[in-house]
């Protein structure tokens, strides 16, 4: 009983502290300017308050974004996240009041946040690059980890000691938070609530959001979550502007791609002891490899997320593929995909060079810019996949997130 | 001779290698007769059987003609085929079956041992100490790099060795089993707190690679690796051969086992090396498998309805290699393309097998 039991607590704890997602790191600091953060009233707070006023003359609706929603009033807008999590069925309303105004009656049940912010934390990195394009990096009292964090202007900012870090290793300081008491929490869920951190962050009384991003399935619904964030600033038109670029120029390169007939094979990932976690054929991952006109070998799997595959129904259905991508990120070279396992030089893919990995733009703390800028920049990971298949299309394209593993 | 049989009635079963066992302890007593030695053949075919079936079953459909055409050396109509033949389904049936019967026999010796029916090769902390020697190469330098998967077998090996040495050291200071199996009990809860804190500070992708490791696997050995494996794992067998006599022994209680003129210290660190030896090669090569070790031997002793050691280890290393292949054969899922962890797939086809001899055992 006693071994049974330790095993399966121990595996709980795996289970938990891999749900839970926060990415981790050795070592905290906490910066002189978390207790002297001021309380003082925002510039943007209105001071004579007419009822008849639209406060919001910018408004913006998600177009590709499916996971949230947007209604406009005079001074007050009422924010639906629907898709928080993967499968999830409750939602989430967010009050935004325009600072100044009263907070209008019948929305008990949602949180009420204040608008525009001034101070604003992170709990993942996938949120920064919102700020940045918004021009709100000013704003960020810090956030649950440094380790990951790719962007130098952020990175020079925690070398000066400017920032916070909220979380040692998986766990979040709520006290920390208390003493910071930001404008908002930008955060995710997972739907585990022994996983989450949401639900204590809300007893607190802090102003948290959940952010469903990484729950959209397409490379431009994930993007257009930083229109999201845009709400919170009251930043709408340069949101819209930021975004409509980003969407015009993934959409010309499908354009350019759409047609083509004779179309690269192409697959993803890596074994894990013997399983292989492969993009599901409607996820995100696969709609960009279809977007950027390769063959997806699993492009006619229903399913949304990641599918644990075997590896040699893999290597049936890959072995002959054209191109290899987002290997393992240990793997520099060749040599060292064949220590792992040397049957992976029995792949097409692998014996003609053709492997590129995202990995091209990490840093040496362990945080890669694919999953930070690459949240906004579905238009450059799009131009990097099509140069990647059809280098002939883009030839001025260098390659930005993408590397091709080296001999 | 410390020789066990249990009292049976005639009875009829739907399992038909029970009845017929049954019958067999009923026709003697004498344990190495040749109806005995039938009862092995019998369980060698059904491993052969057991063996082949797991070459042809798989997440990719394969004609059985094509199986046989390629283990004879032929050429299939699919190239792709050939490679999973001899290159993953090969390997990973060889390893299920050398795994099975080391961890099934490193449980059987940790048993008698310890006259304990919860005893496995997790108990001595030597699952434990390898893990933690994993996790130190998973989740800190990472499983590429230079000596890319070695460096986890490596490491694990030798976090396995560690916790062997420290358990013979005090094997050889303190007089009962019983604080022995304790301080086994607590070095796994201290690695395990050291993994941890490793876990703590780790990113999601180690997170997860390490969490793979401990779901246990079969396919990660290649060929490369298999000769280390075999070699080790067949020194850990032959030894266990030769320690029946002490064992069947060690069945009558320590006082008694003493008075016979055994050395209970040197039968002791003999057998913690032995069984050490086996789980801890199988952890490092496929990740912390815990309960074959626990349930292969009961299952023998039910079966062959004896205690004798001299019959329980060719059986319990039969059976562990046979229950290894089919639970890796079922967590492949044949015809689809998805696989399960194999640590899941074994227990829950296992316990109740397991469950239901023991009231079966338990009515007579």
């Amino acid at each position: 009983m006693i071994l049974s039991f330790k095993d399966f607590s121990f595996i709980q704890g795996l289970k938990a502290a891999l749900l839970t997602g926060l990415f981790a790191t050795a070592g905290c600091r906490i910066s002189p300017s978390a207790t002297d953060f001021s309380t003082a009233e925002s510039s943007d707070c209105i001071t004579d308050y007419a009822p008849n006023t639209d406060y919001f003359p910018n408004k913006i609706q998600p177009q590709y974004a499916a996971g949230f929603s947007v209604d406009y009033h005079n001074h007050y807008k009422v924010v639906t996240v629907t898709q928080p999590w993967q499968g999830a069925n409750e939602s989430f309303k967010y009050l935004l009041v325009q600072c100044g105004t009263p907070i209008p009656e019948g929305f008990e049940d949602a949180q009420v946040i204040q608008v525009p912010v001034d101070t604003v934390v992170t709990l993942s990195t996938t949120y920064l690059p919102h700020l940045d394009r918004l021009d709100q990096v000013d704003a960020l009292l810090g956030m649950d980890n440094f380790s990951f964090v790719y962007s130098p202007n952020i990175r020079t900012k925690i070398e000066q000691g400017k920032l916070i870090e909220f979380s040692s290793g998986r766990t979040l300081d709520i006290e920390r938070l208390l003493i910071s008491s930001p404008d908002l929490i930008m955060a995710y869920g997972t739907g585990d609530p022994d996983a989450d951190s949401y639900g204590r962050l809300i007893q607190a009384g802090l102003p948290v959001v959940l952010l469903g991003d990484y729950v959209e399935n397409s490379p431009l619904g994930r993007a257009e979550w930083l229109t999201f964030t845009a709400l919170f600033f009251n930043q709408e038109a340069m949101a819209q502007q930021v975004f409509t670029e980003i969407s015009t120029e993934y959409e010309s390169l499908v354009e350019l791609t759409d047609t083509l007939s004779d179309r690269p094979t192409v697959f993803s990932g890596f074994s894990y002891e013997g399983t292989w976690y492969m993009p599901g054929g409607k996820s995100y991952a696969a709609q960009l490899l279809q977007d950027a006109g390769s063959a997806y070998l699993w492009a006619n799997n229903d399913s949304t997320v990641t599918i644990p595959l075997d590896f040699e129904s893999v290597f049936d259905q890959a072995a002959t593929a054209d191109v290899w991508i987002n290997v393992s990120q240990d793997w520099l070279n060749y040599g060292d995909a064949i220590a792992t396992d040397p049957r992976y030089g029995e792949f097409a893919a692998f014996k003609q060079d053709k492997i590129f990995n995202n990995n091209a733009r990490m840093n040496d703390t362990g945080g890669n810019d694919y999953w930070e800028s690459g949240a906004v920049n579905p238009h450059l990971i799009l131009a990097d996949l099509v140069k990647i298949f059809y280098p002939e299309l883009l030839p001025e394209h260098e390659l930005i997130y993408y590397q091709q593993l080296e001999p | 001779m410390a020789n066990k049989i249990y009292p049976l009635k005639p009875r009829s079963t739907k399992a038909p290698i029970i009845s017929y066992i049954n019958k067999l302890s009923l026709q003697k007593l004498k344990p190495l007769s040749t109806n005995y030695l039938t009862g092995l053949t019998l369980l060698s075919i059904t491993l052969l059987i057991t063996f082949l079936a797991s070459l042809a079953l798989g997440s990719v459909a394969i004609p059985l003609t094509e199986v046989l055409n390629i283990l004879l050396g032929g050429t299939a109509t699919k190239p792709a085929w050939q490679e999973i033949i001899l290159n993953f389904r090969l390997p990973r049936s060889l390893t299920a079956m050398t795994a099975g019967s080391a961890l099934a026999i490193s449980g059987l010796q940790l048993q008698a041992l310890f006259r304990n029916p919860l005893a496995g090769p997790s108990v001595l902390g030597i699952n434990a100490g390898a893990s933690l020697g994993a996790a130190l190469i998973v989740l800190t330098v990472g499983s590429g790099g230079l000596w890319g998967q070695l460096n986890v077998v490596g490491a694990a090996s030798l976090g396995a060795a560690i916790a062997m040495l420290l358990v013979l050291l005090i094997a050889r200071q303190v007089r009962s089993s019983l604080a022995l199996l304790i301080f086994g009990l607590m070095l796994g809860y201290v690695t395990t707190a050291l993994v941890t804190i490793l876990l703590h500070f780790s990113r999601l992708e180690q997170t997860l690679a390490y969490l793979n490791w401990t779901f246990g696997s079969f396919s990660g050995v290649t060929w490369q690796q298999m000769p280390i494996l075999l070699s080790v794992v067949s020194i850990g067998l032959l030894t266990s051969q030769l320690t029946c006599k002490p064992l069947n022994l060690l069945l009558l209680g320590e006082q008694q086992a003493i008075s016979l003129g055994l050395s209970i210290t040197a039968v002791r660190c003999y057998l913690i090396v032995s069984a050490s030896l086996l789980a801890g090669s199988i952890t490092a090569f496929c990740g912390p498998i815990a309960f074959l070790g626990v349930a292969v031997p009961h299952l023998g002793r039910s079966l062959f309805r004896t205690q004798d050691h001299r019959i329980l280890v060719p059986v319990v290393a039969l059976l562990g290699a046979m229950l290894a292949l089919v639970a890796n054969s079922i967590a492949q899922v044949p015809g689809s393309q998805t696989i399960l962890p194999l640590n899941a797939v074994m227990a829950l086809l296992g316990a109740p097998v397991i469950i239901w001899l023991m009231l079966k055992r338990s009515n007579h």
